[in-house]
């Protein structure tokens, strides 16, 4: 019995043992057919691995807001625009044109023979119902606060704005928005907007994660959540966005260390959001992998708590901003993978100007101490500034502690530095614990005005209470101007009163990064400050 | 006697089983108050950096943790009396889904580090025990400490440095290629399980080389635990009257200490095994966040990044049974080897 039982034993482990020492000598174990059961016909891509350490709030587009979530929804849906790589403007997808009748009249005509993945027509009808939807659920993880424009405005039970769209035949959509708005268009490329297929989607609620149809260039072929999502190519779009790859699988990583494992090894083809600022550097330094750098819209910035009593005084603020040496902050604490701002609004937008560069030129302590000295403040000025330690990313103390430096070293500040965790952090601030504290912002639509009016409208979304009526006048006009250059003027305006008042201080804009191996081709097109990473145009050769 | 000691064990059992009422109910509310009173929730969590304290309050107001808590805290234990563990609030996928989908990675996990630990601890355990105090024991011994005083992300940080020098192309993190998870259909939702109903050979291997190097790197704290706890035993096994009977009757050496001090050696061990499913479970999350496991672990971390109460709540009740019925089965198998146990 005893040695029947030791034998089996033996057996059991034996094979354990040459288990995993076939498994020791075999090739990268994938397991499978190498994925070649991709449904296009026409790719010229093997599949190819996407890894990231972003996450899926949900795959419905009237369930989330968050960047996971959205590049799903990009490549799964159409949207009336798009807005292609590195563009500025968007132009049509599922609509062959948008235009304004006036400010506050939009009519998009879509093309002909728009098709889910299902087999079912896509119209007007489609369009109503998904932008209806969103507004009717505002699920607590969507967006649908962006449809403002179009929305009744219920706290309680919101729905679409009566009259706020029309769809007078199959292929016609008409907004009527509730206020001028120049930024709606911009508004129609984005995810939120997305359309979805009234015969699958319910009115009333989320659809399951896994039961998503779109009619955009990639249909999901598998999700598990937290694990991968499997597209395939949908064979039933015949929009601009070919893909190139039949086949793409998203891997979700849990935490940035295995995420830069898995592309050094190969085990990953593309690594992209969000490595920090130091794997991006040694990745680039083991030369075994290529670091790709596109233009960002990612915003840093340091705010003023107005409603403390230091802050109040304007030649305070201007001080610090006179005083700020950003390229030491972007080289000190961000290894160079930064670029400084010196404008609320990031470059590349209509009406952009440096307009802190303009007012305060380079980092001076002498100007800092005749500010200071005319509006007759005591030296050195005591503030408190705060952080928070790792919503932003490991690198946010560096730049805390530099800022603060700087600031000591002027020795017209006496800082003393806090820190508290996200949670805490976002009560502290707006209860005044701190005289200046971080944030920072990523636009939902790629527009100036994205950058304003959230930040200095009535103290901003962060409530630093700042208020100047002249700004709120020319925030109202921007939006509804439809001249561009009469447009730009405004929101240079706007940027030079910023500079002036100094509610915030702008510290860098972000880049935005991916990491490839030397088989993967179309990733420096998708990298541009919409952080839309297009599927359609990435191919991997074999 | 026999009916006797059989209604007390069955008496026993009873009396466990009623206790983890109370005990899954102080766990509850223990977890409860302890998320609300943490700063930050949900909502702040997800887009606290974006939009205005007015539509922080409507997305408050549409999830009902705006609700006194006393409300809230009540219909989350009507709910659970019902068995209804709700969806997670951070991205609506129901409790259930959650360790259905996520459960079988962790068990997969602790099982095949439970595994490494008894490969690992119980023979060099035998061997310190058998020769004590020599070299041999004081270099055993070392090796039990730091293995189970190391900590696990370290551990498994430099195995994978180690593992990607000397075997280029061994899976260091993740349960399988991205392929054999697409291609294998989930039936038991334990992809190991699954691979071996589909007959896929290939799979099966991909799905045991990703379990290597975390299984291993959790086995090791655990062998810590068993090397340490097999020694102590097999050297008052070895002092025991029937040991001295079984050397007087001209037994070698070798086989009095396998047959006889070892076999009785072993039969605590399974009572402190058991009892190391919560130790297991802890390193688990840590395992599962530093190989990118996709277990509750991992899973349980982000929800409570996301502050997600729901979802919490949830897991952690799951662990809770985990561990209680865990710790029952071993009193019971306990009971069952070993005559001299009674109740």
């Amino acid at each position: 019995m005893y040695r029947a039982r030791r034998a089996l034993a033996l057996a059991g482990v034996s094979g354990l043992i040459l288990t995993l020492g076939a498994a020791c000598g075999g090739d990268d174990g994938d397991g499978g057919d190498d994925g070649d059961n991709g449904s296009g016909d026409g790719a010229t891509s093997a599949p190819w691995i996407l890894g990231t350490t972003e996450s899926i709030t949900a795959m419905d587009p009237a369930g989330s807001y968050d960047f996971g979530s959205w590049n799903v929804q990009y490549n799964v849906f159409e949207q009336l625009l798009t807005i292609p790589a590195s563009a500025e403007e968007p132009v049509g997808d599922a609509a062959e044109s948008c235009e304004y009748n006036d400010p506050k009249t939009i009519t998009c005509t879509l093309r002909e023979g728009l098709k889910f993945s299902n087999g079912d027509d896509l119209t007007s009808s489609d369009v109503l119902f998904s932008l209806k939807r969103n507004i009717e659920i505002a699920d607590p993880n969507g967006s649908s606060v962006l449809l403002y424009n179009i929305s009744d405005g219920a706290e309680e039970n919101p729905t679409l704005a009566e009259g706020a769209i029309e769809t007078p035949d199959d292929l016609t959509v008409v907004f009527h928005l509730n206020a001028a708005d120049t930024t709606f268009l911009k508004l129609l490329s984005t995810a939120t907007t997305s359309i979805v297929d009234e015969d699958v989607f319910p009115a009333d609620e989320l659809l399951a994660d896994d039961a998503i149809i779109g009619s955009g260039p990639y249909k999901l072929s598998q999700y598990k959540p937290g694990e991968q999502a499997v597209f395939e190519a949908n064979e039933t779009y015949d929009g601009p966005r070919t893909p190139k790859a039949d086949q793409v699988f998203v891997q979700y990583f849990s935490d940035p260390a295995p995420l830069k494992t898995a592309i050094e090894n190969g085990d990953v083809d593309i690594a992209w959001r969000t490595l920090s600022p130091t794997d991006i550097n040694s990745l680039e330094d083991g030369g075994k992998v290529e670091v790709i750098r596109g233009e960002g819209s990612e915003f840093r910035y340091w705010v003023w708590q107005l409603q403390n009593d230091v802050p109040k005084e304007k030649a305070v603020r201007q001080a610090a901003a006179q005083i700020i040496d950003r390229d030491a902050i972007t080289a000190n604490a961000y290894d160079g993978t930064t670029a400084p701002s010196y404008s609320i609004v990031p470059p590349g937008f209509g009406g952009q100007k440096d307009s802190f560069k303009e007012k305060y030129g380079e980092p001076d302590v002498d100007k800092a101490a005749a500010l200071l000295e005319a509006a007759g403040v005591k030296t050195p000025v005591k503030i408190t500034l705060g952080y928070t330690p790792t919503h932003y990313g490991p690198n946010a103390v560096d730049e805390a502690n530099e800022f603060a430096d700087q600031l000591t070293q002027s020795g017209l500040f006496e800082v003393k530095i806090e820190s508290t965790e996200w949670e805490e952090y976002q009560t502290l601030y707006k209860d005044g614990a701190y005289d200046l504290f971080i944030l920072g912002w990523y636009p939902d639509i790629l527009d100036a005005d994205n950058y304003l009016t959230p930040f200095i409208r009535d103290g901003g979304f962060f409530q630093n209470g700042y208020s100047n009526e002249e700004v709120n006048t020319l925030l109202d006009s921007e939006l509804a101007e439809t001249d561009p250059a009469a447009r730009e003027e405004q929101i240079g305006q706007l940027q030079d009163i910023v500079a002036e008042d100094v509610p915030l201080i702008p510290s860098w804009n972000g880049q935005n990064v991916a990491v490839t191996t030397d088989k993967i081709d179309g990733v420096q097109e998708t990298l541009d400050p919409t952080y839309i990473f297009r599927f359609w145009g990435i191919s991997k050769s074999e | 006697m026999s009916s006797s000691s059989g209604g007390s064990l069955a008496r026993y059992i009873a009396v466990r089983l009623l206790l983890v009422i109370p005990m899954i109910w102080v766990l509850l509310t223990i977890v409860f108050v302890l998320l609300r009173v943490a700063p930050g929730d949900p909502v702040s969590a997800a887009v606290g950096g974006k939009l205005s304290e007015d539509a922080l309050d409507t997305r408050r107001h549409a999830l009902g943790i705006d609700r006194p808590l006393i409300v809230q805290y009540l219909d989350y234990l009507g709910d659970v009396v019902r068995l209804d563990f709700g969806h997670t609030i951070s991205d609506n996928r129901p409790i259930l889904d959650v360790i259905r989908d996520q459960g079988g990675a962790t068990m997969t996990l602790t099982i095949g580090a439970f595994l490494f630990a008894i490969l690992i601890g119980v023979p060099l355990g035998r061997v310190a025990g058998r020769y004590r105090d020599t070299a041999t024991d004081a270099g055993i011994r070392i090796f039990g400490v730091v293995s189970y005083a190391a900590p696990i992300f370290w551990v498994g940080i430099m195995l994978v440095l180690v593992v990607v020098k000397l075997f280029p192309g061994w899976p260091t993190y993740d349960i399988a290629s991205v392929q054999t998870k697409f291609l294998v259909e989930p039936k038991t939702h334990v992809l190991l399980l699954d691979t071996i109903l589909a007959g896929d050979g290939e799979a099966v291997k991909d799905v045991l080389q990703h379990h290597v190097l975390p299984c291993f790197t959790l086995g090791l704290l655990l062998s810590g635990v068993i090397i340490r706890l097999v020694r102590v035993n097999v050297i008052q096994a070895l002092q025991g009257d029937y040991i001295e009977a079984a050397r007087a009757r001209g037994i070698p050496e070798r086989q009095v200490v396998r047959r006889h001090a070892f076999r009785n050696a072993l039969v605590p061990v399974i009572t402190v095994i058991g009892l190391q499913v919560a130790l297991t479970l802890s390193g688990a999350i840590l395992t599962e966040r530093t190989f990118n496991w996709p277990g509750l672990g991992t899973e349980l971390v982000q929800y409570v990044t996301a502050r997600d109460y729901v979802a919490v709540q949830g897991l952690v009740t799951f662990f809770a049974l985990v561990v209680v019925i865990v710790s029952l089965l071993v009193d019971i198998l306990n009971a069952l080897v070993d005559p001299r146990v009674r109740y």
